[in-house]
């Protein structure tokens, strides 16, 4: 039964499952190497690595070990469990429903594809997860490339207007959209319909996967270090910014949306 | 002395792209974030730079007003309606200072769109928009006719 069979055993049929392992080998590492490249490039270690040396310079005092770990702790439960950057509430329920649901679409991708690769009897849970976190992406990725997008929203583009900053978008939400169409359309058992849609899905996951020096895929890794490194300097006294009046709970202004 | 954006901290909300009175804030097609396209048009309002939920835009000073080693930093906070600013100079010394924003209870002044629009006639008038009400005063003091027997 659709949704709650496992989606890769269709694609068995004309792949060995080893392939698929493989290949989502080969995409872990392009994440990795697209990740190194980006940040040989762009130099944002070295970007980092001079502003901590700053802060050091600047603090007014030092932050013990428990200090940082409390700071550590609250920037993972703010800035990256919760996207508690973001103002605009539509925008943060919008990138909560991306992440999430492509952290639980990668997980139960990787458990299918490696924990029962060709097994007819997978537990139902999985399959259900998997589309589960599909919806996710495709509830908040929609929301947010039509009626989201900064360039769209404020700057007026029409949201069909494509330039490079939406590669990621557009190769995440082709992505899972085709993975959705291709266990749909497995019912069917048009062995030419399931080729078409799986190459497609497979297509866009490597662009996905493959841009990661290009598009924003790295954001998940620098932004979290940015934000750790904000609530440093504000703790040892080294930020430019003037103390806050409300500790932080005033940074946003009033969100229509 | 023209704003630029720190890359790593804008979320590109948009914020500065609605404020801006030149229109010069816009988003980089490449990375999504904030940028001034046309520095030479920024006339130093700090309207983004106040705007801005995650600090991320700066001012660049001029070399010989603001020498390098310098900053101009300021946080705006309506919920404490306050606004603050803190200077470092380059020798390390440090000057904050923190303003009330306004001295007004918030939405107590009429804003321009409640007054209703003005006629043909008001094109002769030596008053300005939404005088005299909006000085809070029944008249404006006025020079008395000109009499030329009196020179």
């Amino acid at each position: 039964m659709v949704f709650t069979d496992n989606p890769f055993i269709p694609a068995t049929d004309f792949l060995p499952p080893s392939y698929l392992q493989a290949y989502i080998v080969l995409m872990v590492l392009a994440v990795v190497a697209g990740t190194v490249f980006d940040l040989h490039r762009k130099r944002s270690a070295e970007f980092f690595a001079r502003q901590q040396q700053r802060s050091r310079v600047a603090a007014v005092r030092q932050l013990s070990g428990a200090e940082m770990a409390a700071i550590a702790a609250r920037t993972l439960a703010n800035e990256v469990a919760t996207s508690g950057e973001f103002c605009n509430r539509s925008r943060r329920v919008s990138h909560l429903l991306m992440s999430y649901g492509f952290v639980l679409y990668l997980v139960t991708t990787l458990v299918l594809v490696f924990g029962y690769p060709a097994d007819p009897h997978t537990p139902a849970v999985l399959p259900v997860l998997w589309n589960v976190g599909i919806l996710m992406v495709l509830v908040g990725g929609y929301w947010f490339f039509f009626f989201l997008r900064v360039n769209v929203a404020h700057d007026g583009h029409s949201p069909w207007r494509l330039v490079r900053a939406d590669l990621f978008i557009v190769a995440l939400l082709a992505s899972v959209t085709f993975a959705l169409i291709f266990e749909v359309v497995t019912v069917a058992q048009n062995t030419l319909a399931n080729r078409v849609f799986f190459g497609l899905y497979i297509l866009f996951s490597t662009l996905l996967f493959g841009s990661v020096a290009w598009s924003k895929f790295a954001h998940m890794f620098y932004k979290p270090a940015v934000a750790l490194q904000r609530r440093l300097e504000e703790a040892n006294g080294s930020s430019d910014l003037p103390a806050s009046a409300t500790a932080g709970e005033g940074r946003c202004p009033p969100s229509p949306t | 002395m023209p704003t630029f954006t720190y890359m790593t901290r804008c979320d590109g909300c948009g914020q500065c792209v609605d404020i801006c009175p030149s229109d010069i804030m816009h988003i980089d097609p490449v990375y999504r974030r904030s940028y001034n396209i046309e520095p030479n048009f920024c006339w130093e309002c700090y309207s983004c730079v106040k705007a801005c939920p995650q600090h991320a835009i700066d001012v660049r000073g001029y070399a010989d007003f603001a020498p390098l080693g310098h900053s101009v930093r300021v946080l705006r906070e309506e919920a404490a309606n306050t606004i603050s600013w803190k200077i470092r100079y380059r020798d390390g010394r440090v000057k904050a200072f923190t303003f009330p924003i306004r001295t007004t209870p918030w939405g107590s002044i009429k804003p321009p769109s409640a007054y209703e629009a003005p006629g043909a006639d008001a094109m002769d008038s030596p008053l300005l928009a939404h005088e005299p009400a909006a000085l809070m005063v029944a008249t404006l003091p006025s020079l008395p006719p000109f009499d030329p027997k009196r020179g």
